[in-house]
C-alpha cells in the first residue's frame, strides 16, 4: 500500500501519469489533508536529495574549501607558504641564481624559465576511488619526477576532473617541454571559475618564457592583477624583460 | 509571492549559487575578519572561526538552492549574526569551555534577525535530512545517490546492473522510507512545518 503511494508520488513529480491518474491524484491532494502532507514531505525530501547530490553542490563545496584554506593560511601565517627544509635551501640557491642572473642580464641577456620555475608542492585532499593514483601522482610531482606524474594525473583526470589536479598536471607538462599541451591546460583554467584562473595566467607567461616568446610572455604578465599572489614575481619578470 | 525590496548585496547570494570564485573570495576578504575577531575574543581559535564561517556559507548556499533566498538586508549583518549565533551554540554544547561573552551593545535589526532565523530553521531541517539519510540501508543510499548524481535513470540501471523498472521502483520506495524516518524522529516534531 505504502509502496504504491510512493510510486504514485514519484510518477506525479516526474509528470509520468495518464491524464485520468493525474486528475484523480490532484483531487486527493485537495481533499485529503494527510495525503497532501505526505506528498509535501516526499517532494521536499526529493528536493533535498537533488541539492545534496547535485554536481553544482559538490563543485561548490570543493571550491569553498580551497578558498577558505587559502584565506586562512594567508592571514594566519602572513603569507608564509608551507616550504619544506629542502626547498628552503633551494630557495636560497635560487635567490643566488637570480642575483647572478641579474648581474648577467645587466649586460644584455634575457631571463630564463629556470629562474622562475619554483612550484608549490601539491597537497591533495580528495577521497574515493581515485585516491591511490592521485597520491602517487602527488608524490611523483613533489619529487619533481614529472615523467612519472603525467600518466598518473591523466588517469585521475579521466574520471575526476578538478581544477587543482589540472593545474599540477599542466605544470608537469611544462616541465617536460610538452609546452603546447601545457598551454591548452592553462588556458582552460584561465577561462574557468576556479581559484586557479590567476595562477594559470602566471603559468601561461612561464610557458611563453620557456619557448622564448617574450612578447606573448609580457602580455600575460600584464594581465596578472595586483591582488594576485603572483603579482610580485610577475612585476620582477616584466622588469627584466623590458 | 510578495514582492520584497531586494538589497543590492543579493549579488553575494547569487555569487554563491553560481560558484563564482571571486565573489566567494570577496566574502572572505570583507566579512571573515570581523567574525574571526569576534570568535577569538570569545574563547575560540582561528581554526574554529574557519569552520564556523565555512559551515555558515554552506548553510546560506543550501537555503538559496532549495528554497531561494531573497536578501532584504545587508549581507554583512546577516552573515555576522548567523556566524555569531552558530558560535554561541557551539560554546553551549561544550561544557568545558568557560564562556564569557564579550559583546558590543548593539541592537539587532528586526529584518536581519527574521532572515537569520529562517535560515537557521532551514539548516535544522537540512541536518535532520542528512542524519536520517545515514540511517537508510546501504542499498537505498546507493540508489538515491546514483539517481541524483547520474543524468538518467537508464544510466543508473546500467551502472547497477539491474532493470530500469527496478531502479524506478526502488528510488520511490527509498525516498518514501526516508520520509518515514524523518517523520518518526523526535526532532521532526519540534521543527515547524
Amino acid at each position: 500500500m505504502q509502496e504504491e503511494l510512493y510510486i504514485a508520488f514519484e510518477n506525479y513529480l516526474n509528470n509520468e501519469m495518464t491524464s485520468e491518474e493525474k486528475v484523480d491524484f490532484e483531487n486527493k491532494l485537495q481533499n485529503q489533508e494527510s495525503f497532501k502532507k505526505q506528498f509535501e514531505l516526499y517532494k521536499e525530501t526529493t528536493q533535498f536529495l537533488e541539492v545534496k547530490f547535485s554536481n553544482d553542490t559538490i563543485d561548490f563545496k570543493e571550491n569553498l574549501k580551497s578558498i577558505s584554506k587559502d584565506h586562512f593560511s594567508d592571514t594566519n601565517k602572513k603569507k608564509s607558504k608551507v616550504i619544506s627544509l629542502q626547498s628552503k635551501w633551494f630557495a636560497i640557491a635560487a635567490t643566488l641564481v637570480v642575483f647572478v642572473g641579474v648581474w648577467f642580464m645587466n649586460s644584455g641577456g634575457n631571463p630564463t624559465y629556470s629562474d622562475f620555475n619554483q612550484h608549490e608542492n601539491a597537497n591533495f585532499t580528495e577521497r574515493g576511488s581515485v585516491i591511490k593514483d592521485l597520491k602517487a601522482a602527488q608524490e611523483a610531482f613533489n619529487d619533481k619526477n614529472y615523467e612519472k606524474a603525467i600518466p598518473l594525473f591523466e588517469k585521475v583526470l579521466e574520471e575526476y576532473k578538478r581544477p587543482e589536479i589540472e593545474f599540477y598536471y599542466g605544470i608537469s607538462l611544462l616541465e617536460v617541454n610538452k609546452t603546447a599541451q601545457a598551454e591548452v591546460v592553462f588556458n582552460n583554467l584561465k577561462d574557468g571559475k576556479s581559484v586557479y584562473n590567476q595562477k594559470a595566467t602566471w603559468y601561461l607567461a612561464l610557458t611563453k618564457l620557456k619557448v622564448e616568446d617574450f612578447e606573448a610572455c609580457k602580455t600575460y604578465l600584464k594581465e596578472i592583477s595586483s591582488d594576485s599572489e603572483d603579482f610580485e614575481k610577475a612585476q620582477e619578470l616584466l622588469n627584466e624583460l623590458d | 509571492m510578495t514582492s520584497k525590496i531586494l538589497h543590492h548585496d543579493q549579488m553575494y547570494i547569487d555569487g554563491l549559487l553560481n560558484n563564482n570564485s571571486s565573489i566567494i573570495e570577496s566574502i572572505y576578504k570583507k566579512f571573515a575578519p570581523k567574525v574571526t575577531y569576534y570568535i577569538k575574543m570569545n574563547s575560540g581559535s582561528a581554526d574554529e572561526a574557519q569552520d564556523v564561517i565555512q559551515e555558515v556559507i554552506i548553510t546560506i548556499y543550501n537555503q538559496a538552492k532549495t528554497k531561494g533566498l531573497e536578501l532584504t538586508c545587508p549581507f554583512d549583518a546577516y552573515f555576522f549574526l548567523l556566524c555569531k549565533r552558530k558560535w554561541l551554540n557551539e560554546l553551549k554544547k561544550s561544557y568545558n569551555k568557560e564562556v564569557t561573552i564579550k559583546d558590543e551593545n548593539v541592537s539587532i535589526d528586526k529584518d536581519v534577525e527574521k532572515l537569520a532565523i529562517e535560515t537557521e530553521e532551514q539548516d535544522e531541517k537540512q541536518s535532520l535530512f542528512d542524519e536520517m539519510f545515514q540511517k537508510l540501508g546501504e542499498k537505498c543510499q546507493e540508489v538515491l545517490k546514483l539517481s541524483f548524481v547520474t543524468k538518467t535513470m537508464e544510466e543508473v540501471a546500467s551502472k547497477m546492473n539491474v532493470t530500469y523498472a527496478y531502479v524506478r521502483k526502488k528510488k520511490s520506495i527509498c525516498t518514501g522510507q526516508l520520509t518515514e524516518l524523518i517523520q518518526q524522529s523526535n526532532r521532526y516534531q519540534s521543527i515547524k512545518y
